[in-house]
């Protein structure tokens, strides 16, 4: 699955990401892109907090894993 | 007294001593001190009790002492003055933009800290001038390590103030007189007799500060500083207990929150996760609080703060606190349970 959050300001990106995982099994994994410049601290942040993964691919586009409900 | 409690903002309100005195010290301390008129010889008088009060407070001599009517000017004064062209300045990752502006201009190095915001100093050479924060003003962290065996050592206070002594091998040292509730717009620059320090301002003669000063700030800022630290005597243990009720009741009451790491009594930095600051800020003072945030959609430039992001702290949703003298156990309680209502409306 691809989340496209291009243009979007924090803490919007990071609210999709976690509403787009809501239904899904663990193990699920998503592409998210955002350009926000908080995107990329918060994101690893999330992750740690909420006891999934994320990393970064390239510029702007992050795959993250879902490892907790 | 009035009362100041909802205020979590850095800023403090000027300190009582001082603002009583100061129509009386604007009354006195007209003349140009270095003048030799009897009113400029009664000025001289008020201008050396002040630096003596520094010298005894800041633990550094009095003619080491120079005065700044705009204190970041100091960050350029105290490292710039140290750097020769074979030398490194060496600063962290959560050292202030101020520092970052100047090591574009120099050879330099950034140390990434460590989790908690510790320095490792370990790996230094003797050409390295360092940049050392005795207490980052975002988060409270307390810097432990001390770096030795190098070229200069300029400390920044302005986040400690009087709490934290100076290393010994201190080069060069800024404090701001608003963390012991003085005047804004006075900065206290010193440069060790000890230093190999060259005055990086355009200058003929010895002095270091291109001056004028406020005579009768620098008067208050003195009366200030003398007050404060005598409260600070007594309301120390509260503002330790106040921080501890703070940390522990976010962490245990507010979901999806992040505690930056600590230091300092007085600062609590904390994120909350799918919260935008802006609009948490925004409700908070509609409420009738004031607090500070580091988060991008508050900031000017749009951008995170960097000390939160260099931690690995979330830094959507942040608020930071500073807990004044006049803040009471009362004035927290309420405050956080309409903190706590107020992360939720804006998660809804």
């Amino acid at each position: 699955m691809i989340l496209d959050c291009l243009g979007k300001r924090c803490p919007l990106p990071i609210i999709e990401l976690a509403k787009a995982l809501t239904d899904k099994p663990l193990g699920f994994e998503v592409t998210l892109l955002s350009d926000d410049p908080a995107s990329e601290p918060d994101l690893f942040a999330w992750a740690r907090m909420t006891g999934n993964t994320a990393k970064s691919l390239e510029a702007n586009t992050f795959q993250i894993t879902k490892l907790a409900n | 007294m009035v009362s100041i409690t909802p205020n979590f903002q850095s800023e403090p309100r000027l300190h009582e001593a001082a603002r009583i005195a100061l129509p009386h010290i604007f009354e006195a301390a007209w003349p140009d001190p270095s003048k030799l008129g009897i009113d400029s010889k009664s000025a001289a008088l008020l201008l050396n009790e002040a630096r003596e009060t520094f010298s005894s407070h800041l633990g550094i001599r009095s003619d080491e002492i120079s005065f700044l009517g705009e204190p970041n000017l100091g960050f350029h004064m105290g490292l710039s003055g140290l750097m020769s062209a074979d030398e490194r300045l060496v600063y962290s990752n959560i050292d202030r933009m101020d520092v970052f502006a100047i090591a574009e201009t120099h050879q330099s190095k950034m140390l990434k800290v460590s989790p908690t915001g510790q320095i490792d100093f370990s790996d230094l050479a003797p050409s390295d001038v360092v940049s050392l924060q005795l207490c980052n003003r975002e988060t409270g962290i307390i810097q432990n390590g001390r770096p030795e065996n190098i070229a200069g050592l300029f400390v920044d206070a302005t986040g400690s103030g009087t709490r934290i002594g100076l290393p010994e091998n201190w080069s060069t040292a800024l404090w701001d007189s608003t963390t012991w509730a003085g005047p804004s717009g006075m900065g206290i620059f010193a440069v060790s007799k000890s230093a190999n320090w060259k005055n990086p301002l355009p200058h003929l003669d010895g002095r270091i500060n291109p001056g004028p000063n406020s005579l009768p700030l620098i008067v208050a800022s003195a009366l200030a500083v003398d007050s404060w630290v005598a409260d600070e005597k007594n309301l120390a243990a509260k503002i330790a207990a106040i921080n501890g009720d703070i940390r522990s009741y976010i962490s245990s009451n507010i979901p999806d929150s992040d505690l930056a790491p600590g230091g300092a009594d007085h600062l609590i930095s904390a994120s909350f996760l799918y919260v935008n600051a802006e609009q948490l800020v925004t409700k908070l003072a509609d409420k009738g609080y004031s607090v500070d945030s580091g988060s991008a959609c508050s900031a000017a430039n749009m951008q995170p703060s960097h000390v939160l992001a260099a931690l690995g702290v979330l830094t959507q949703g942040n608020i930071r606190l500073t807990i004044h003298h006049a803040t009471t156990f009362e004035d927290v309680k309420t405050f956080l349970e309409i903190l706590s209502q107020t992360v939720s409306e804006c998660r809804s």
